[in-house]
């Protein structure tokens, strides 16, 4: 079983190293295009803002643990295992209740969008807006975990760290 | 402000004081107030997704996350502090001023004070203990006051995220910043300098004059960064964005070709920690958004500003008001979160005021970049102690002296404009 999990984390992570080097390459294509070449590419940008937006979700919904994101956790940390369970308990069905009850708005807009095209490359727009439903999915089904881990005592300490500032 | 947006502010509040992720606790607090206001809760999704997928000025930050930890894995970080000890660490405090100074070069190649703490940073830590000169608590202290320069000069990604909630020039508040990034490094130099006075701290080992041009050879690739980051923004040639993807290609090329320290092994892992980097900044711009599309749509900055006008406050109050209130949350708050959440409700008061939006922009970062090294809650003291096992007490201990030298810096930077708006000017900026 853990075998497997650690398989899907490594395959799951490897989708996320594909995409941020997909854009990456896509962006050094478009400059090299344009200033050296002095040929300007538009599918180039189309590429890096699709592949952004799915290394945000993506990342988010598969790679990231709940101690890699930005949080808070002055408090989460001061208090003890008892307040802590209920922190993440509370937490959690939170988070929960409002995405599920995001779903079928968040779904409508999604796929009102399948009559809308992209602009360069013309993949259909709920293609690439979908990794916000798999997003949502995934995060449900995280905090789902730890709200039964909350319930059952397993939540254990964490700790923070935050790269972007 | 109505009874949604209450419960929206306590939700919100709420959800991130028990832990939940920043980004998570945004999302479902604007979703309590699209729901109690009656609206459609798939605008959430709308502006989220479309926030990240239709700004170019965004990409800017996973390109300047990659290539500040290519530079991290490469050896650029060892051949920079070679050099900068046989430039400055013939002086008493000796590798306190190396420090600084090569914080003050990596900060023109990155644009990520936790990139400059935990790569250069750490190396320069383990040399300063080493030397026998240095406390582990001071060694730590002066690194993590000089990280903050790093999103200070050019590149930086907190300037991005400003430039994206104030519409502010890019280009321009990255050359707003490259004064005040050199005023922040004098300061610390200063006041390292007077404590090792006072301490009687040992000169440390000084490496002959005649090794200065072979050092500098060895570290050219590297020094040329910041000049091709420069000379391709202003000298017109590329956007900002563009010039974080020169950035990150021209590290990979010095690290992986030139220097051959970084295998295609090292590479997976490179990309793997900028995804999850991006990611989790990504999400919590997201959601930011989401936010600000309710403050405005309530709004809330209008308002303030109206209030405030009303009040007859002068540009010079309402600056340090914000300046205290900054600081205040920066002891408890992260960064990204202040500029992303806080400071747009400022903006339309700025206007109103009539206070340069390139001023406001590098006070507001550097008064932020501040608060990442303000205890109980100061990521780059997280980061230090993450990476090098000093802990926090021994750090704490040490910061105040730096932390005051970087208040003073900042009064000066709010008192006198003109030490940030100076440069601009002469590159055309005419505000």
């Amino acid at each position: 079983m853990l075998a497997v999990r650690l398989w899907l984390q490594r395959r799951a992570d490897d989708v996320a190293v594909g995409l941020l080097t997909a854009m990456f390459l896509a962006f050094v294509l478009q400059i090299t295009a344009r200033y050296v070449f002095n040929y300007p590419l538009t599918w180039t940008l189309e590429l890096c803002l699709t592949t952004w937006l799915w290394t945000v979700f993506w990342g988010a919904a598969f790679c990231l643990k709940n101690d890699e994101h930005v949080r808070f956790d002055m408090l989460y940390c001061a208090v003890n295992a008892n307040w802590r369970r209920w922190f993440a308990g509370v937490g959690a069905l939170a988070v929960v209740v409002g995405l599920v009850m995001s779903v079928p708005g968040s779904w409508s807009f999604v796929s009102f969008l399948s009559i809308k095209k992209s602009a360069t490359l013309r993949i259909p727009l709920v293609y690439i807006f979908s990794i916000y439903m798999v997003f949502v999915v995934a995060t449900v089904l995280a905090y789902g975990f730890r709200l039964r881990q909350a319930l059952r005592h397993e939540i254990d300490q964490l700790h923070v760290e935050h790269p972007s500032s | 402000m109505t009874i949604a947006f209450s419960l929206c502010l306590l939700t919100l509040f709420l959800l991130a004081a028990i832990g939940v992720p920043i980004a998570h606790a945004t999302i479902v607090s604007a979703l309590v107030y699209l729901g109690l206001a009656g609206q459609d809760l798939g605008i959430a999704a709308e502006q989220i997704i479309y926030g990240i997928y239709d700004s170019f000025v965004l990409l800017a930050v996973p390109l300047f996350i990659v290539a500040a930890n290519i530079m991290n894995a490469g050896t650029i970080s060892e051949r920079l502090l070679d050099f900068c000890v046989a430039l400055v660490g013939r002086f008493k405090g000796g590798l306190g001023h190396v420090n600084v100074v090569s914080s003050l070069i990596f900060s023109g190649m990155s644009g990520s004070a936790v990139a400059d703490a935990a790569g250069i940073g750490k190396v320069i830590i383990e040399m300063m203990v080493k030397s026998g000169h240095y406390s582990r608590g001071y060694a730590a202290a002066i690194t993590a006051a000089s990280a903050t320069i790093g999103p200070i000069i050019p590149p930086s990604i907190p300037m991005v995220l400003y430039a994206l909630v104030s519409d502010a020039s890019i280009g321009y508040l990255f050359l707003g910043g490259i004064l005040p990034g050199l005023l922040m490094g004098l300061v610390l130099m200063v006041m390292n300098t007077v404590i090792s006075h006072r301490r009687g701290f040992s000169v440390d080992a000084v490496i002959p004059l005649r090794r200065i041009p072979s050092l500098t050879v060895r570290a050219f690739p590297a020094l040329l960064m910041p000049l091709i980051l420069l000379y391709g923004i202003y000298g017109g040639a590329t956007t900002p964005t563009e010039a974080a993807a020169v950035a990150a290609a021209y590290a990979l090329f010095i690290s992986a070709v030139l220097y051959r320290a970084v295998s295609l092994k090292n590479l997976r892992d490179i990309m793997l920690a900028s995804a999850k980097s991006s990611a989790s900044v990504g999400l919590v711009i997201g959601g930011a958004l989401i936010l600000n599309y309710i403050v405005a749509s309530e709004n809330i900055p209008t308002q303030l500003a109206e209030l405030l006008k009303g009040m007859q406050i002068t540009p010079m109050m309402f600056m340090l008001g914000v300046n205290f209130l900054l600081l205040a949350l920066g002891c408890v708050l992260d960064a990204t979160t202040i500029i992303l959440v806080i400071v747009p409700l400022f903006m339309a008061t700025c206007k109103t005021l009539g206070i340069d939006l390139v001023y406001f922009g590098v006070v507001v970062v550097v008064n932020c970049m501040i608060g990442l090294i303000t205890p109980p809650y100061g990521i780059l003291l997280f980061v230090i102690n993450g990476v090098t096992g000093i802990t926090l007490a021994e750090m704490i201990k040490e910061i105040w002296p730096f932390l005051v030298a970087l208040l003073l810096a900042l009064a000066l930077l709010v008192t006198f404009p003109d030490i940030i708006l100076w440069l601009p000017h002469q590159f055309g900026y005419s505000g």
